[in-house]
């Protein structure tokens, strides 16, 4: 796919600008949206179960660590991946196409989310000793998502 | 000029793929989403099941309390109550307590609960009730019981079904949370509890909690003093 978006006011005299990283970004992030949906919807009792196969996401979910500063961590996860969905899909319209805080907002988005994940998976390896499949899945999202937005850092570097 | 259009008239279609792609994906996994609230793990029981008049005589038969004392006490006692009735947090945190002391635990009154879930702005109580009959499972009726009703305050005004804080309750009690969760997770004892509600109508019970002494309903149950007459009256001296 070799999309292209061109600021309309701008067309005439500035190179289009390529946004298939921030199409892809906007649909993992989709991708992740749904995820924390579900998983929130566990929390919160919603669900009377989850698929998970071996139960890790019901230890997980039901651990010290599902929360994080008192806000359980599917929330989060709702709230991250719809801020990169939100600044994704704006990224990808023409009159953002250019725009500073598209970038800034997904590498610091991306980044953090990255980080977090890490931590997240980190726990579940050393402290809980239970696999999430779904947190996993999530941690994947978050890993292609910063793959997909290093172009970003460069779009920061430039517009300094 | 003519490479900027042609540039332009791309971009057109491949945002009309992005968008497809989008829609696809939203769709399928709201989908999904709905799908999995509606049928994953059989779902958890948050109502009282519902029943037509002609299984109503089946139902009624399924109707089990939880007792305790002495089967032969010269006293009969039962309760109906809900878990989030202030009333019933008063009944069980003072009366019953002292009730027990006095009587139960002297082999003069056999003690037995039902539930009677109110309904209506008490839309956790059912999910409480099951929850304390999961607990019952593993032997814990009682103490869960009692935390159910000592903690009523910290989750009765949750928006949404408080199942950590009822999880949380299990760990307290170190009951094997697998086998809790799993149980509380799902539809298990909402037959039963639907079952004593009924009973609790067919006996006349309009609100909690409602007490009877050897089949006669105690009309003074908010002080001691009279629940502790009312039970010598009926020969629990």
């Amino acid at each position: 796919m070799d999309a292209v978006a061109l600021s309309e006011e701008r067309a005439g005299d500035v190179a289009p600008v390529s946004t298939v990283n921030r199409m892809a970004v906007a649909v993992l992030a989709l991708i992740g949206v749904l995820i924390s949906v579900y998983m929130s919807a566990y929390t919160f009792g919603v669900l009377g179960d989850i698929a998970c196969g071996d139960g890790g996401c019901q230890i997980v979910q039901n651990s010290p660590w599902a929360r994080f500063m008192g806000v359980p961590v599917p929330v989060i996860g709702l709230a991250g991946y719809s801020m990169l969905l939100a600044a994704a899909m704006l990224g990808v319209q023409p009159a953002f196409a250019r725009s500073r805080a598209v970038p800034l907002v997904l590498a610091g988005g991306a980044s953090i989310g990255l980080l977090f994940s890490a931590y997240l998976t980190y726990l579940e390896a050393f402290v809980i000793h239970a696999w999430c499949r779904w947190c996993i899945g999530s941690a994947i999202l978050a890993l292609l998502i910063f793959a997909c937005v290093v172009p970003e850092f460069r779009r920061m570097r430039r517009s300094e | 000029m003519a490479n900027r259009k042609k540039a332009a008239a791309n971009s057109g279609s491949n945002m009309k793929v992005f968008y497809a792609i989008i829609a696809v994906v939203a769709v399928v996994g709201v989908g999904a989403i709905f799908y999995a609230a509606r049928s994953g793990g059989g779902g958890m029981a948050t109502e009282p099941l519902e029943f037509s008049a002609e299984d109503a005589g089946a139902l009624l038969e399924r109707a089990r309390g939880v007792s305790v004392g002495n089967d032969d006490a010269p006293v009969q006692m039962i309760v109906f109550s809900d878990y989030m009735c202030p009333a019933c947090a008063h009944w069980a945190g003072r009366i019953e307590q002292m009730l027990k002391a006095e009587f139960v635990e002297t082999g003069r009154v056999h003690y037995t609960y039902y539930d009677y879930p109110l309904g209506g702005s008490f839309v956790h109580t059912f999910v409480a009730a099951r929850a304390a009959r999961c607990a019952g499972d593993q032997g814990r009726f009682w103490e869960y019981h009692d935390r159910l009703l000592g903690t009523q305050s910290a989750w009765m005004y949750s928006n949404s079904t408080p199942v950590n804080q009822f999880l949380q309750m299990g760990r307290d009690l170190n009951l094997d949370m697998q086998t809790f969760e799993s149980c509380v997770r799902s539809d298990q004892h909402a037959e039963v509890v639907t079952a004593n509600r009924l009973l609790g109508e067919t006996l006349g019970v309009r609100g909690t909690p409602t007490i009877f002494i050897n089949g006669r309903q105690l009309a003074e149950w908010s002080d001691y003093d009279a629940v502790r007459a009312a039970v010598q009256a009926a020969g629990g001296a």
